[in-house]
Order: structure tokens, then sequence, then C-alpha cells
């Protein structure tokens, strides 16, 4: 089997990752922020006998690159020689698009254009004449629609037969001024005319014939480059796209004028964030429940029945019921919520308002001290902070990108979510309240790092702001439903595997030395009681708050699949009768009940998810409701919510800007996490007299 | 005038850029260059967002001061 290097080039927001999507179906990200696929993203396809690797490029203006996304796109064309190059053009901005396609052609690979977002061109009353197009730049022209995937199927044939006939654009010619030139710095054969440029340009010993020429055509050699690419582009243009006058309105025109409103944009935009997170809460409120409900009361007893039946040892069942049932079993229960606040997120991004926060924004952050586009990778924070901090690498000064990999951190994502909502519940009449405060209280520590930083360490100017704002695009529900299943896939991965070994490990803890009747007597109980005493001031004094903490450095999440382990292992089993029929019969009526219940909470005006419910049967949430005042939950939460405890982002961290970054980092956040937690937990003292 | 002096609404020919900052190469690119047409959408803080051929490019003020348009 061959194998066929492609790479995917185009400007930003021309559909490539869209387009990658649909050949590759591979589950990739994709988004309307310029410059969301910063890291260089795969898709492996086999055609016929050819194993096709496409390469998808950030997205590119020029071949001139400034920010760090563009000099990955420049030298992957330059040195990794990819065998095709499949150029995105997005249609109804093809005069620009047509700039880097010229700059593409200098290089001489295998080059197929593909004519995107036609169904939009048509629209604006746009026609290409794809055959003549074909014809002056001896390349093939295929047309899709990113959106449906319409036309994407005529990639793959057309890929295989340019790769097997190596059929090379024809040679681009600038001016004849110009030809000469480059023909008078050739020194082999088979240099490309990308070379001969860069050649002529750069250069040491030809500095003097750079002088001269600057005299002769009165402006700098990079200029008259320039220049003739421009004129080039335009020229194609011209030949091969007409445009008829219409008056269609657009409606991209008409949604800006209310969403980037200058007094009303903001408001919307608060108002739209908290719709977001209402709807999270809400909506999968149900399904939280129906999932607990069908771990404990039907999956659980049917495994320990087939276990017993299987005649296997007692310690087999303890390691089900407590580990994998205590432990696993109530991470995920959460995988609803998490589901969707990912779908929400991706439909923000993927609709094109996202790009807008940061220009909307920029009034306020600028004010901050921080560049509006800061904020595009605070808000995927809160969706995960690893790829957020990943999202950094499209801001253009290495200052901006420090600042906001600080501040990311210290927004909250769905893991701190997930902790927050079980004490929170347990411990509070108005547990909204306190998430919403513990939420807030993070973006004010994630604004005062950075201020203090910007105060000290990076001092500087604020860099301009320079960005395209895509159409409104409806994505399709296939694509949202694609990419929100990347991150539960995801979750559910580190379920069955990290917190599965977090699980089983702090189970064998409590359980060792063998046959240890009190687990305060394990090894689990003496290092929880070992470190205990630090967390003191935080009113945690109990040992198995403190050896959950241990584990959680993986996920926060792991805290609560610990504490299951270790609760669990103290709580008596109750034996209840259990009915296959009768049980399954239950789930599916439960799960139509939780459908039900979730559209009637979308529509309700005040959040209700946290309207508290008497869950006193409950085993665990009753004995952490024992050993934890409302105070010291608080200070937990806090604690939890500061403290960097969570491996990803630690090693995100370190690979992006340093060791010393990040250690430093992790330091600071596990200092302010505890001093705030000290500090919470005296001022929750005070309010609820404990 | 410079394209920081032109109205909501308003459109414009550039006549020309000036400044030695490295991102004009890049508001070329996108777009902004001599002899095109431009017209001023909206001004929200210290930025402009100007609508060039079927596109949307938002630019702060200072660059656009030394955009010269007619």
């Amino acid at each position: 089997m061959k194998s066929i290097k492609v790479a995917l080039a185009g400007n930003p927001n021309v559909g490539k990752t869209s387009l990658l999507n649909h050949i590759a179906g591979t589950s990739l990200k994709v988004g309307n922020w310029p410059g969301v696929t910063v890291e260089k993203r795969e898709g492996k396809v086999k055609f016929w006998d050819y194993e096709i690797n496409l390469v998808d490029l950030p997205g590119i203006y020029t071949l001139e690159p400034i920010s760090e996304d563009e000099w990955i796109a420049y030298n992957y064309i330059r040195q990794e020689k990819p065998d095709l190059i499949l150029n995105i053009i997005e249609t109804p901005n093809m005069e620009r698009d047509l700039l880097l396609t010229v700059e593409l052609l200098e290089h001489e690979v295998p080059l197929i254009i593909v004519l995107n977002m036609i169904d939009e061109a048509q629209k604006l009353g746009i026609e290409v004449n794809d055959r003549w197009l074909s014809e002056l730049l001896g390349v093939r022209v295929l047309k899709t629609n990113g959106r449906t995937g319409e036309g994407v199927k005529a990639l793959l044939p057309n890929i295989v037969e340019v790769f097997n006939s190596k059929e090379k654009p024809k040679s681009l010619r600038y001016s004849k001024e110009l030809e000469e030139l480059l023909e008078k710095v050739r020194e082999k054969g088979d240099e490309t005319k990308a070379e001969l440029i860069r050649k002529l340009l750069y250069r040491e010993d030809l500095k003097e014939l750079r002088e001269n020429l600057k005299r002769v055509f009165g402006k700098e050699v990079h200029e008259l480059i320039k220049d003739e690419r421009y004129a080039k582009a335009h020229g194609l243009y011209k030949e091969v796209v007409s445009k008829k006058p219409l008056t269609a309105r657009d409606i991209t025109d008409s949604l800006d004028k209310v969403l980037l409103h200058p007094t009303f944009g903001i408001p919307i935009f608060f108002l739209l964030m908290f719709l977001l997170f209402k709807l999270s809460f809400d909506f999968s409120k149900p399904f939280m429940d129906w999932v607990d409900g069908f771990i404990n009361d039907f999956v659980a007893p049917l495994v320990s029945l087939l276990i017993s039946s299987l005649g296997a040892g007692d310690w087999v069942q303890r390691l089900f019921s407590e580990a994998v049932v205590g432990g696993v079993g109530f991470v995920l229960t959460f995988v609803p919520l998490i589901a969707v606040i990912y779908f929400l997120l991706a439909l923000m991004e993927f609709s094109g308002y996202l790009p807008r926060v940061a220009f909307l924004m920029d009034r306020l952050m600028h004010r901050l001290g921080l560049h509006g586009k800061s904020l595009v990778p605070l808000l995927l924070g809160f969706g995960c902070n690893v790829p957020a901090i990943v999202a950094t690498r499209a801001l253009e000064t290495k200052r901006d990108k420090l600042l906001v990999i600080a501040m990311i951190p210290f927004m909250s994502c769905p893991a701190r979510l997930v902790v927050f909502s079980f004490f929170a519940v347990l411990f509070f009449k108005n547990p909204a309240i306190i998430i919403f405060f513990l939420y807030l209280l993070g973006i004010l520590i994630a604004f005062l790092t950075a201020f203090s930083l910007r105060k000290t360490i990076f001092r500087g100017n604020i860099y301009h702001f320079v960005m395209e704002l895509p159409p409104y695009r409806l994505p399709t529900l296939r694509l949202l439903f694609k990419v929100v299943w990347v991150y539960v896939r995801d979750f559910l991965y580190r379920a069955g595997t990290l917190i599965f070994a977090a699980s089983v490990f702090i189970w064998l803890l409590l359980n060792i030395p063998p046959g240890v009747k009190n687990p305060s007597e394990s090894i689990a109980g003496y290092v929880g009681k070992a470190i205990a005493p630090l967390f003191k001031p935080l009113g945690l004094e109990d040992w198995r708050i403190a050896t959950s903490l241990i584990p959680a450095f993986l996920a926060r999440e792991i805290v609560l699949s610990s504490m299951g382990t270790i609760y669990s292992a103290e709580v008596d089993k109750e034996e209840k009768e259990f009915s296959f029929s009768e049980a399954l019969r239950e789930q599916v009526y439960g799960l139509g009940k939780a459908l039900k219940d979730a559209v009637l909470n979308t529509f309700k005006p005040v959040p209700s998810a946290f309207e508290v419910e008497e869950e006193g049967t409950d085993s665990l949430r009753a004995l952490v409701s024992q050993s934890l005042s409302p105070a010291s939950a608080l200070a937990f939460m806090v604690f939890l919510l500061l403290y960097t405890s969570c491996l990803g982002t630690v090693a995100i961290m370190w690979k992006e800007v340093g060791r010393r970054f990040a250690i430093v980092f992790l330091a600071y956040s596990l200092l302010l996490g505890w001093l705030l937690g000290t500090l919470a937990y005296r001022i929750g003292g005070v309010l609820w007299n404990t | 005038m410079n394209l920081e002096e032109v109205k909501p609404g308003q459109e414009v020919t550039i006549l020309g850029l000036s400044g030695k900052e490295e991102v004009l190469e890049k508001v070329k690119a996108m777009g902004l260059r001599r002899g095109r047409r431009v017209s001023l959408l909206q001004r929200v803080g210290r930025n402009l967002l100007l609508k060039v051929d079927n596109s949307r490019i938002v630019i702060s003020r200072d660059l656009a001061k030394g955009i010269e348009v007619q």
C-alpha cells in the first residue's frame, strides 16, 4: 500500500477542518475561531490501494508568517514537503484567498484547488469559472460545501490521480523583469520559484544586487515581489470570477447589528453566558439522576448477582461494590452534565459568536490590560483547561500568551463543577449561589494574577487587534455531536483507566494490611492522618478527606471517586431483592421521565437544578455530611478550585511554557488555594456559626 | 483623511498604508490594500469593524490611523 501525504492549506475559517472531518470521518475539532487548529491535526483514510494521510495546517493569509500558528503552517510546507497540497478557498472571499494560492504555487508542489462554501458564494451572486481557472493554473479545481459535505467525495479519487500522474501546476509567470531577475540567481536547474525568491530576498552575497534593484525600481525588492503576487492574484480573480449584483440582505450584518451593538452587545453576552450555564445544569440534572439510579439500582445488583453466582470470593464482591460502583460509577453520573456543557460551548464556537466575543470584550479587557483575543482561550477554559492553554498559540505576542496561560487554570472546568455540585447541594440551602460565587472567585483570582504579573514581570503594551470575523453559520447537529463525543469519549476513557486505577489503588491501601477491620487503621488511614494536620486550618481534619486529595492530583473528579471508595468501605451493605425484568422496566421508564423533566426544566425561567432534594437514604452523602461542616466544605471547594489539581493542565503548561513556569505556578496555586481556603473557613465559621 | 476618521456606514477607497509594524503585512494579506473599497460597520472600544469584499475585519484604531483613505 502506498501512502500519500496531503496538506490542507488555506486562510483561517475557510472550513479546512470541517472538510477533513467529512473526508476522514475522524472526530476532529472544528471551529470558527481563527486559529483554533493551532495543533497539527491529522486524518488517515484508506482509499483504493492507498493510505492517504491528511494534515490540517493552521489557517494563514500569507506564507510570510508572524504568529506562532502561521509559522507552523509555513514550516510544514517548506520542510516536510507534502506530496500534494489541497488549497482550500473560501469562495465568497476568493480574491483575498488567491494570494495564498499564488504563494503555494511558487513551491511547485502538486496542488488541487478546492472551492469551498460554494453555496454561500452563490447566494452572494458570485460565479466562478472553474474550468478556466483550472486551465490557467494547470491544476484541478473542485467545488465543495464544507457544512453539508457536498462534493467532498470527489476529493479522494482526484488526490490519487494527481499523485499518480505527478501532475504539476503550470509554472507561474510573473512580469518579464522579475522572471529575468529570478533566472539570474538560479544555480541549479531544479530550483523552485519559491527557492529562487528566497535567495533573491535574503542571501548575503546578493545584497549589492538588491541595492541596485532598489535604485532601478524605486522600491525594496520584497515590496516588488509582493506587488507582483498581489497583481497575479488580482488578475486571476478578474479572469475567473463574475459577480451578479444581488440585493439579498446579509443575515450576518443584521445579527451583528444586535449582537455587536456598542451598548447592548456586552449585556447580551452576559445574558447568553447565564443561559449557557443555566441550560447545562437544568437540562442535564434529570439525566444525572437517571444515570445514578441506573448504576446503583440496576448495574450494581446485576453484576453482584453475577459475581456471587460465579462463586467468586468475598473480596471480589467488595472490590466491585466499593471501588468500581462507589468510585468509577459515581464519577460516571456526571457524564450528562459534561456532554451538555461541551455541546453548548461548541455551538457558540461553530456559530461564529465566539470570535465576536473577543472583539466585543476587548473594550473591557483592554482596560484590564489584556488583549480582547485573550478572552477566547479563557472561555474555552470553562470547558477544559488543557485545550484552552493550547489555544493561546493564536495570540500574537509571548507576553499575552503567558499572561493568559497564568489565568486559565482558575477558570472552573466541569471536573471542578462535578465536585462543587456534590458538596454545594449537600451543605447549602442555595447551592446555585455558592457555585456561582466559586466561579466568580476563580475569575477574580485569574485577573488579580494577571494584574500582578503585568505590574512586575510582563510589562509592555497591548498588541494591536487584527482579526477576521467569520459569517454566522448554523452548524449541523452531526458536527456538534461529533465534537461532544470526542470529549465524552475522553472522559469515559479516563473513567475506565485513570479513575479506575486510582479507585482500585485507594481501595487496596484501605485494605492493607489484610484483614484490617477499621479503615482508619489501614495504610490509607495512616497516610491521611499524617497529612491531615496540614489541612487543619481549612477545617479538614478528617483523614478521609485528606487521603482523597492525594490521588486527586491526577484529575479533580478523582476526589469524589476516592471518597466514594473510602466511605463505602465503611458502609454496611443491606441485601435487597433484585428482579432483572422489573429493574429493567423501571430503568426504561426512568429514562423517559428524565427526558421529559429535562425539556421542562429548559423552559423554566429560574435555574431549578439546585432545588434541594432530601437524599437521606444515600449513605455516602450522609457520611460525608457528618464529617464536614458547611464552612469546611466551602474551604474544601475553594482549595480545589484554585489549586491546579490536574496532571493534564500541569503537563500542557510544562510543554507550552517550560518546566520552571509549570512548577512555580503549581506551587503558587497550591499556596493560594490553602490561604484562601483557610480564609473561607474562617468567614464561613462566622457566617454559619460553627 | 485616515481610516480612523471615517464614520460608521461610510465607504471609502484605500490610498495607502504606512507604518513599520510587521502586522501590516497580515493586514494587507487580509485584503486591506491600496485601491480596495472598505466600509466601516462599527466602532467598539479601541477597534473598528470593517467590511472588505465579503469578509469582516477588525483592526485597532492605532493601525487605522496609518491607513490613508478617500
